[in-house]
């Protein structure tokens, strides 16, 4: 019976690991539903926010030699100063289009940044982002091995959802709400629309810097780090609110955790013969949800956060 | 009616039609119709349809098509040219015509079906991988391999079609997005068929072995993909795509079969991204699973999108463009272009103001092998934002020009970038 304990102690491993990594889906997944409830749209530039906070970070902390609280501010502010730009030079002028054009012009926000990474960052290919504690250790029974950078992000993420949680319940977060529901009821009583988009897409460029800068530092990053580079996010970020029905804020906490522990059952032992089970085992999941449960399975109460 | 021979060259006008009885009379029919606006209008009056060039008309429409020609057909051979062409720029125009290919197939499904596919990559490579197999472990003709890679790529496109049937256009997206990444990862990393890490070398044809004959062979495919996807869009087929884009639930009702017709554009869309693969396959002579990546996949909506959704000539001219443009040969040519125009001092300035590379290189910072990189993305959101049509718009008035036509700049105005709305 040794191959079930091996199993066991596998699984416990791919779980704690899958619940540490999801806290980054979970992170780019809450602004990609926060984007989806404001605009109703698929936002494919959403894990660029973070490479981009990322790449700022990496430029202030290690190239010019910035403290790092100023350097993960800097990140923030320039994430913050795309998702701004993207609403209104791309989402605004398409808000009559279809909603395929515009996740089409989102991809092209994406593929921009992409490009513009590249550009500035052409001599180091490959970069190191400092991690904010360098500590790790082992949880005892499990056996599973933790960064507290890892650790960090999973705080991050919880101080993060509380905050939205709070927000959408003072009067601001009130108004946003309001206007995603009623656009143009809310207009009548005064809150614009304008400005609950722009907020939308601030507080969802933050999210997504969150994630970048946070997990950028797990391992080495290039161009394009969190949409098709070695921290890919975007797909797995997707995935998480597709399970919170693209709506509720906490199934996008829980997805991202979902999406996580079945991404890293890819890593057992059983599937080392199958190449890419990762992507093999996530291609399967989305499918699965979309062709079982495509109403989601972490919706919880309609609505709020 | 007896007075005309062709009814339909008379324009209907609102208001006048009906007044009084069940028909119109043939007398009311008859009456002249007021063209709408002014002489500068350029309304739809009988005349522009029988339009005919004069004399002097044909000339100049015979000497562009003779200059289009020459350029694509002689110029790239080094016959008849003052330019030479190197093995390696002959390489580049190949992969032009191969792009070409891949992105008429993406029009298929993007313009024609309004369906999404970020996973185009998958498409393309799961045909270049088949013809590899085939001429390299079959030891079989590479016609018979360029055909199985067609029915793989139309086999494939369809399974992924019966998905779509059941998903709005959104998340088709997502599938496409996971399908891309589970084929690159997984079907590509199988090593027993694919050569894993190290490749899998596709050998060029008998009697294709070198980049020019090989050019005229992608010409070729790219020919009879062209006059494939002409015939589907003026059959039934083509015209029950666009009712289905339209209005699915309209067209439906008039007894367009969505599935089926859906499932048909998938198809058409594989067997041309086939087709695409196995020829990259043996343009490229070793290929690797990780050159099918997700930016391939984007490279193909820039090349669609850009050149202009539905527009075959427009989708054609943005593949070719971004191929040289992706292999750096665009801003080499303009370079040398502007190098060779060096007459004096006053055009060697403007030369140097002008060209591209020393613009981009010089005042912008660009190198040339980022050109591609930046310039890609930005046009995409202007086409999306600005320019509907893409190129397809900007070149509709010289094409209709040159088919016979009256040459008028408003031609192929396209005011949105539409893709399937209804059931996204």
């Amino acid at each position: 019976m040794t191959w079930v304990a091996q199993l066991l102690t596998e699984l416990g491993i791919a779980v704690v690991a899958g619940i540490l990594q999801g806290s980054v889906y979970a992170l780019v997944a809450l602004g990609i539903v926060l984007v989806y409830r404001a605009s109703g749209v698929f936002n494919f530039a959403q894990a660029e926010f973070g490479t981009v906070a990322l790449f700022g970070s990496y430029a202030a902390v290690v190239l010019w030699g910035w403290s790092y609280p100023l350097g993960f501010l800097f990140g923030l502010a320039v994430a913050l100063a795309m998702g701004l730009l993207t609403e209104r030079l791309v989402v605004h002028p398409l808000r009559n289009a279809s909603r395929v054009t515009v996740l089409v012009g989102t991809a092209g926000v994406a593929l921009a940044a992409v490009g513009i990474q590249f550009w500035r960052f052409n001599e180091t290919p490959i970069m190191t982002m400092p991690k904010i504690h360098d500590g790790f250790f082992r949880i005892p029974v499990i056996g599973a091995s933790v960064t507290v950078q890892q650790l960090i992000t999973l705080a991050v993420l919880a101080v993060a959802s509380i905050a939205l949680a709070v927000f959408f319940r003072s009067p601001w977060g009130l108004a946003v709400q309001a206007a995603q529901q009623e656009p143009v009821a809310s207009e009548l009583v005064g809150i614009s629309v304008r400005r609950v988009s722009m907020i939308t897409w601030g507080i969802a460029a933050v999210l997504g810097a969150l994630a970048g800068i946070l997990s950028g530092a797990y391992t080495t990053f290039s161009a394009g780090f969190l949409t098709f580079g070695g921290g890919r996010s975007l797909l797995p970020g997707f995935m998480a609110a597709v399970l919170a029905g693209m709506s509720s804020m906490k199934g996008a906490v829980l997805g991202g955790f979902a999406v996580g522990i079945v991404e890293q059952l890819g890593t057992l032992t059983v599937m080392s013969e199958v190449p890419g089970a990762r992507a093999l085992m996530l291609f399967t999941f989305l499918l699965a949800i979309l062709l079982l449960k495509p109403q989601g399975l972490f919706v919880g109460r309609a609505a709020t956060a | 009616m007896t007075t005309y021979d062709d009814t339909r060259s008379i324009p209907s006008v609102p208001g006048q039609r009906g007044e009084g009885g069940p028909l119109p009379s043939d007398e009311t029919t008859v009456i002249p119709a007021v063209t709408p606006g002014g002489p500068g209008e350029h309304a739809r009056r009988p005349e522009d349809e029988r339009f005919r060039p004069t004399g002097a008309g044909w000339l100049g429409r015979g000497a562009v098509w003779a200059l289009i020609v020459w350029l694509v057909l002689a110029v790239p051979a080094n016959q008849l040219s003052p330019f030479h062409v190197g093995v390696a720029d002959i390489d580049v125009l190949s992969l032009a015509a191969i792009y070409a290919v891949g992105g008429l197939s993406l029009n298929v499904l993007l313009g024609y079906a309004g369906q999404i596919s970020l996973g185009h990559q998958a498409f393309v490579g799961l045909g270049a991988f088949a013809s590899a197999y085939i001429v390299t472990n079959l030891q079989l003709s590479f016609w018979l391999a360029v055909a199985v890679a067609a029915a793989f790529g139309a086999l494939q496109a369809t399974l992924l079609g019966l998905v779509s049937l059941r998903l709005t256009g959104l998340y088709f997206a997502l599938v496409t997005l996971a399908y891309g990444t589970f084929a690159e990862e997984t079907l590509f990393g199988i090593a027993a068929i694919t050569g894993g890490e190290g490749g899998k070398p596709a050998a060029r044809p008998l009697g294709f072995e070198d980049g020019y004959s090989y050019y005229y062979l992608c010409l070729g495919f790219l020919a009879l993909v062209l006059w494939l996807d002409w015939r589907l869009t003026r059959t039934k087929g083509g015209r029950a795509l666009a009712a289905l884009r339209e209005n699915p639930r309209v067209a439906s009702s008039y007894g367009v079969n969505v599935k089926a017709y859906t499932l048909l554009a998938f198809a058409v869309s594989g067997l041309f991204a086939g087709i695409a693969g196995s020829l990259m396959a043996h343009h490229d002579e070793v290929i690797v699973g990780s050159s099918f990546d997700f930016r391939l996949a984007l490279l193909f909506i820039l090349m669609t999108v850009v050149g202009g959704l539905r527009d075959r000539v427009g989708v054609v001219i943005g593949s070719a463009f971004f191929a040289l443009l992706e292999e750096k040969l665009l801003t080499q040519w303009v370079g040398d272009l502007f190098a060779a125009m060096q007459l004096d001092d006053f055009f060697g300035l403007l030369a140097e103001l002008v060209s591209l590379d020393g613009v981009l290189a010089d005042g912008l910072g660009i190198p040339a092998e980022f050109v591609g990189l930046i310039v890609g993305p930005i046009l995409l959101l202007l086409t999306l934002t600005k320019y509907p049509g893409g190129i397809g718009q900007q070149v509709a008035p010289i094409r209709l020009w040159l088919t016979g036509n009256r040459f008028d700049r408003h031609a192929g105005t396209v005011s949105e970038v539409e893709v399937n709305d209804v059931r996204a």
